[in-house]
């Protein structure tokens, strides 16, 4: 069991055709250890949101395995929790209803249980004053808000964010950014997290992975944990180290190819 | 004025509930004024086009004589049951199709074939198969509605963005929960809006069953008026249809606005 959290979720020898369109080409290789918090970094149209939605269980991977626990990925299932990129609330449910909607398929819980968690991440991510207004009422970042409360009330282990926070503006990014990260670190979710903003993917991340442009191919590995340590709170957004780090990725990102 | 008839004919603009029963009750009744003038200073031959105030009594005689009201629920009834018939029948095999490509490839090609079919050709088969009473009627409903229903169903089904299916499935829905809590839904607006286009084409099908086998109906009514030239009856037997028509149509509408008035401005 031991070995399972280091080799959690591992991507074996991993290529993606869709066609004649090679999106990521052998081999790809990624070990992410149970609990760690990754974050993919990389050009537009590189191959980012393929790789999670293999993951995922979305798409299959052309040749090579992606194993979660040891065991080849199949169909998706409740242990994955995705989040896409587009804000994707159903108009036809109350806010309050959609985030309820991802425990819906849940056996272990109680209905008390379920509506109790639906209330508690309503409020984790400032909606209490709208869980009774439909979608359509609501702004793009409230929508994107409701999708991402929907995915962490479904509880599973693995969380696949596809630019989640896009949609939001500054000031709820970074307190949804502080939440997400102390959610992942109490409950120990593995997390892969794909963002175009440097200094969210510093903030967040234990390790950034910076892809170059299609076909994705890691061009950098960065253990961030060992310079930052996993505590991340406001402070550190202003610290200096933060700062020399945040200069130096974006080096590297720059020197690959335009992002941004 | 002229300000407000600008704003009024805005392109793409948009008019008051209140203004727009206006506009459409005075453009109905200056058709009806015109035609009731024509018909005073003798442009219009009574036989060939009675006058609406003429149509109007002889609706009212008609009613008295009890010669509407029973044909009229005899017709809604026919209409109704076919018509629930055909969508009981064309939303789970249209969803179906939608989801399964094999259905869709098997049952297409049928679908295709039957729907291009001119209902009148399919009465002598329909009469040999069903002899000429209510189940020839409803058959010939069936016929024109439920293939042409099928294939708006799968369209509706079609158009739900597959996003919502990819939430639901990674949240560990099956595919009977995910045609349930989501396609379902989903598509709802959708079709209840061409569940109401449908049903205006039963009124087609319906004059022509009982035109062909009936000895009731509004069509009956109608097609026996004809032989004796009664001109103003077969008008009030239309009027009738007419009106039903448009009363249907817009319940369904207000209600179709009602229902789905927390889902935003699309469909
Ligand atoms: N279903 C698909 N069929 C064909 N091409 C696809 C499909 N999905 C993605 N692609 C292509 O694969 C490439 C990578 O896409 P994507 O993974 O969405 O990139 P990213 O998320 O990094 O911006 C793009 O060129 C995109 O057009
Ligand atoms: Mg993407």
């Amino acid at each position: 069991m031991n070995e399972r959290l280091q080799d959690y979720l591992v991507f074996d020898q991993v290529t993606k055709r869709f066609g004649g369109l090679t999106v990521v080409e052998a081999p790809f290789n990624l070990v992410v250890p149970r609990g760690q918090f990754v974050v993919f970094l990389g050009p537009s149209g590189c191959g980012k949101t393929t790789l999670m939605r293999m993951v995922g269980g979305l798409d299959e991977a052309t040749t090579g395995t992606i194993r979660l626990e040891g065991s080849p990925v199949g169909p998706p299932d409740e242990r994955r929790g995705m989040v896409f990129q587009s804000y994707s609330s159903f108009p036809w449910l109350t806010v309050l209803q959609n985030i309820a909607f991802g425990m819906r398929y849940r056996r272990d819980l109680s209905p008390k249980a379920k509506a109790s968690r639906a209330r508690h991440y309503l409020d984790l991510v400032g909606l209490s004053d709208f869980g009774d207004a439909y979608p359509s009422r609501i702004s793009g970042g409230m929508r994107q808000r409701v999708a991402i409360a929907r995915t962490l009330a479904a509880g599973s282990d693995v969380l696949l964010m596809d630019e989640p926070f896009g949609a939001l503006d500054a000031q709820r990014r970074e307190q949804l950014q502080i939440e997400l990260r102390r959610i992942q670190s109490e409950e120990m979710k593995t997390v892969l997290f794909v963002t175009h903003d440097v200094e969210e993917a510093i903030f967040l991340a234990d390790r950034i992975i910076v892809f170059s442009s299609r076909p994705a191919r890691i061009i950098d590995d960065i253990d961030v944990t060992a310079e930052l340590g996993s505590d991340r709170n406001l402070e550190l957004r202003d610290s200096e180290v933060f700062f020399r780090r945040r200069a130096d990725i974006l080096r590297t990102v720059r020197s690959t190819l335009t992002l941004v | 004025m002229s300000g407000a008839l600008h704003s009024a004919f805005a392109f793409r603009g948009s008019l008051s509930r209140r203004k727009r029963v206006a506009v459409a009750l005075g453009s109905s009744f200056f058709i009806l004024l015109v035609w009731q003038i024509a018909s005073w200073v003798g442009l219009l031959d009574p036989i060939f086009l009675p006058s609406p105030l003429d149509i109007l009594g002889t609706l009212y005689d008609m009613t008295a004589r009890g010669e509407i009201i029973g044909n009229a629920l005899i017709s809604l009834g026919r209409i109704m049951a076919a018509f629930l018939l055909s969508a009981v029948m064309a939303i789970p095999i249209g969803m179906l199709m939608s989801s399964y490509r094999p259905i869709s490839a098997a049952l297409e090609p049928i679908i295709d074939f039957i729907r291009y079919l001119p209902i009148p050709a399919l009465i002598p088969i329909s009469i040999i198969w069903f002899g000429v009473g209510e189940e020839t009627k409803i058959f010939l409903l069936w016929l024109g509605t439920f293939f042409q229903l099928v294939l708006l169903v799968v369209d509706d089904a079609n158009r739900v963005p597959n996003e919502y299916v990819e939430v639901a499935r990674t949240l560990g829905a099956r595919p009977y929960e995910i045609l349930r809590d989501i396609i379902w839904r989903s598509m709802l607006p959708g079709l209840i809006n061409n569940l109401r286009i449908t049903l205006g084409w039963c009124w087609t099908y319906l004059i022509l069953a009982e035109i062909v086998a009936a000895d009731n109906g509004l069509g009956y009514v109608i097609w026996t008026a004809r032989r004796y030239m009664k001109t103003d009856e077969v008008m009030a037997g239309v009027f009738v249809i007419g009106i039903i028509g448009l009363v249907t149509d817009q319940a369904m509408r207000a209600g179709h606005t009602w229902l789905f008035r927390d889902q935003g401005t699309s469909r």
